[in-house]
């Protein structure tokens, strides 16, 4: 039994890193296509640097994600706030509220969004986009904080307040220190919902706003090339990175959200 | 030379605090001296927090003022309030270390580096931790997190500190070790410590003096002695340790109860507070001040008679319900021989009961409010709050 479960256990990690690797090892291949091995070769990597246009909308999206992630990361904290700080009058309702965006389909948030911005007359364009994923972005981010923060003892900044310090101070020397993983997390986590979102950005990009994700999903007509690959391997390479400066226990602590005990 | 009373650290003048409709602190007045070991006790729900939180200014009084050091301080913000409270969680701030969370506050007043160096390092020592300066708060006991507060609370020296039931969290054993310790701390630092309990006997071990509380009102401000041997109200005598709460009716000099007859009672006293005759009374015995006699017939005049009819052995002394002519009475007997010639008797055995005059206090029937600066005129009824009695 132990040992069903023991190669059970090998094969699930094979199932979620085997996309990975062959996605590392094909970004390598010399030849013109997926399916058949050439030899080791930097040339998609070179090719993929001189794709403008791809460049373009890995620009696109990564500032698209940067400015939604703030957005909601900011948003999520004062609105956490006040919700776990405050007695504010229909609580239930406005926390059922900010929680709507994630159990609504996504397609449906889509097209209200285009009918909001068409019938208000903002043209689909950058503005569109980062207001787009806030929306979606903004659940999670306020999740995440609200847990960290309705964890924190109330009475820390009373006690703060006690000890001489302003509004302000203990801001800044309680309150951010201790929320400064679930920030960090709702940003990290934002961020890679908007980088990775193509529903959203289907219904509000507009000219010249094309983003990453829109844009390999349109070459899935054409055939995808290997210089995805290339791309993809990048990804990963600074995903890893992110981890290993972050460090690993640190990150399992911020996906946690509780407060930083270090 | 003349006495001069010691000046008043903290004044309240007719502060009250009502939540909506909910009046939790009636109008009261209270002075605590400079110095003194203030405790504030009463049962759960009775307003301690809310007033102790009107004194930091967590909370803001609905009427009336606060008053420290002689300064009006109703409108000061709690950060400029000369005083520290520790928090029953602590309030320990987590990702600083023990050394840091003491600093915190003269750090944030710009004390200069060296001055504050050697003050943490003394309010360390003064709680014992000299050595755990490095470390984070969650890597203590219970017991050494507590000192860490206290060490926060007064490494800035404040006029006065609160301490909202900061021994509730701890056992039995360490709760007998921190009551020592924080008395001798507070003579150390001679701070005026403000201390909410609702556990009695915490209250009268520490205290220079006590005020009562129940409901909102404070019955009774006195030294722990007083608080015991002379409550004012029945309210109060039930509450702090037990008490035996006879009804009675003062006639001709004597307290007559309706079974027993006249019993003995400090009518003499009571006098002087203006309980005469015709009044209705309740005359409180402390159990330990009752004398058991195994044998009636040996018992002095004014002995009561009655039946034991239950007993509990505690180790140290027995705990004796007799119930004599309608009355059950609490009686404690020490072990020993007098416990021995107990043990030999069995339930349903005729004993007496007596005790001296002066151990009989006699209080209003029905409690009268006290320290009510709007001198409303509502009552409150006690109840059976005596433990003795009621059991
Ligand atoms: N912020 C508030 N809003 C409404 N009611 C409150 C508030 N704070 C306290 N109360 C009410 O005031 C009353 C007294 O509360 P308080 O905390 O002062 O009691 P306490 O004597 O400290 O009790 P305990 O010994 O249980 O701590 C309670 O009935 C409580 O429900
Ligand atoms: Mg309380």
């Amino acid at each position: 039994m132990d040992r069903v479960v023991a190669w059970a256990s090998r094969l699930v990690f094979v199932f979620l890193y085997l996309p990975i690797a062959a996605l590392i090892v094909y970004s390598l291949n010399a030849s013109d296509v997926n399916y058949r091995w050439e030899g080791v070769s930097l040339r998609w990597y070179a090719e993929l640097f001189a794709d403008r246009m791809l460049l373009e909308t890995l620009r696109t999206s990564l500032i698209v994600g940067l400015l939604a992630a703030l957005l909601a990361t900011a948003l999520g904290f004062l609105s956490s706030m006040a919700l776990v700080r405050f007695r504010v009058k229909g609580r239930g309702a406005f926390l059922g509220a900010i929680l709507i965006p994630l159990i609504v389909p996504e397609i449906v948030l889509g097209v209200s969004l285009l009918t909001v911005f068409s019938t208000v007359g903002v043209p689909a364009g950058f503005l569109t986009l980062v207001l787009g994923h806030t929306v979606i972005t903004l659940p999670l981010a306020t999740l995440v904080q609200m847990g960290a923060m309705s964890s924190l003892d109330p009475s820390l900044p009373d006690a703060a307040a006690d000890l001489g310090a302003g509004a302000f101070t203990t801001f800044r020397r309680v309150t951010f220190p201790l929320l400064r993983p679930a920030i960090l997390a709702a940003f990290l986590l934002s961020f890679a919902t908007s980088f990775g979102n193509i529903v959203i950005s289907t219904f509000t990009s507009g000219v010249g706003t094309t983003t990453l994700p829109l844009r390999i999903y349109s070459q899935l007509k054409t055939g995808l090339t290997p210089e995805l690959n290339a791309l993809g391997t990048l990804l990963v390479v600074l995903t890893l990175a992110i981890i290993l400066i972050v460090g690993v226990g640190q990150l399992r602590r911020i996906l946690a959200g509780g407060p930083d005990q270090t | 030379m003349t006495e001069t009373p010691a000046p008043v650290a903290v004044r309240l003048r007719g502060i009250t605090k009502t939540f909506g409709s909910n009046t939790v602190v009636r109008p009261l007045d209270l002075d605590i001296r400079d110095g003194e070991f203030f405790s504030i006790l009463g049962p759960s729900g009775c307003g301690k927090t809310t007033l102790m939180r009107m004194i930091t200014g967590f909370e803001s009084p609905t009427d009336g003022s606060v008053e420290l050091a002689g300064r009006d301080v109703s409108k000061v913000p709690t950060r400029d309030r000369d005083l520290n409270m520790l928090f029953q969680s602590y309030a320990l701030f987590p990702h600083l270390s023990v050394y840091e969370n003491v600093a915190f506050e003269l750090r944030v007043r710009r004390t200069p580096k060296a001055e504050l160096d050697t003050r943490v390092r003394e309010a360390l020592e003064l709680v014992r931790l000299a050595d755990f300066g490095d470390r984070k708060p969650n890597e203590l006991s219970g017991g050494q997190r507590q000192r860490v507060a206290l060490a926060r609370a007064v490494v800035g020296r404040p006029a006065v500190v609160l301490l909202d039931e900061p021994l509730g969290a701890l056992d039995q054993k360490l709760r007998k070790e921190m009551q020592f310790e924080l008395k001798r701390m507070q003579r150390e630092v001679g701070i005026t410590f403000i201390y909410v309990t609702h556990d009695q006997e915490e209250a009268l071990t520490m205290s220079d003096r006590i005020a009562v509380m129940s409901e909102g009102r404070v019955l009774q401000v006195a030294s722990p002695i007083d608080i015991y041997d002379a409550p004012a109200s029945r309210f109060v005598a039930g509450f702090i340790g037990s008490c035996n709460l006879i009804p009675a009716r003062l006639e001709a000099g004597r307290a007559v109860t309706s079974g027993a007859g006249a019993i003995p009672a400090d009518t003499a006293e009571a006098a002087t507070r203006g309980l005469a005759d015709g009044a209705e009374v309740v005359v409180a015995v402390r159990p330990e001040r009752v004398t058991l006699h195994a044998d009636p017939a040996a018992a002095p005049a004014g002995a009561v008679r009655g039946v034991i009819s239950a007993r509990v052995f505690l180790g140290d002394e027995w705990t004796v319900h007799v119930d004599a002519q309608g009355l059950t009475l609490t009686v404690q007997v020490p072990s020993g021989e007098t416990g021995a010639a107990l043990a030999a008797l069995a339930d349903g055995a005729e004993v007496a009961v007596s005790w001296t005059t002066a151990a009989g206090r006699i209080l209003p029937a029905v409690d009268q409010t006290s320290g009510d600066a709007a001198g409303a005129t509502a009552t409150v009824t006690a109840g059976p709050t005596s433990e003795g009695a009621a059991a």
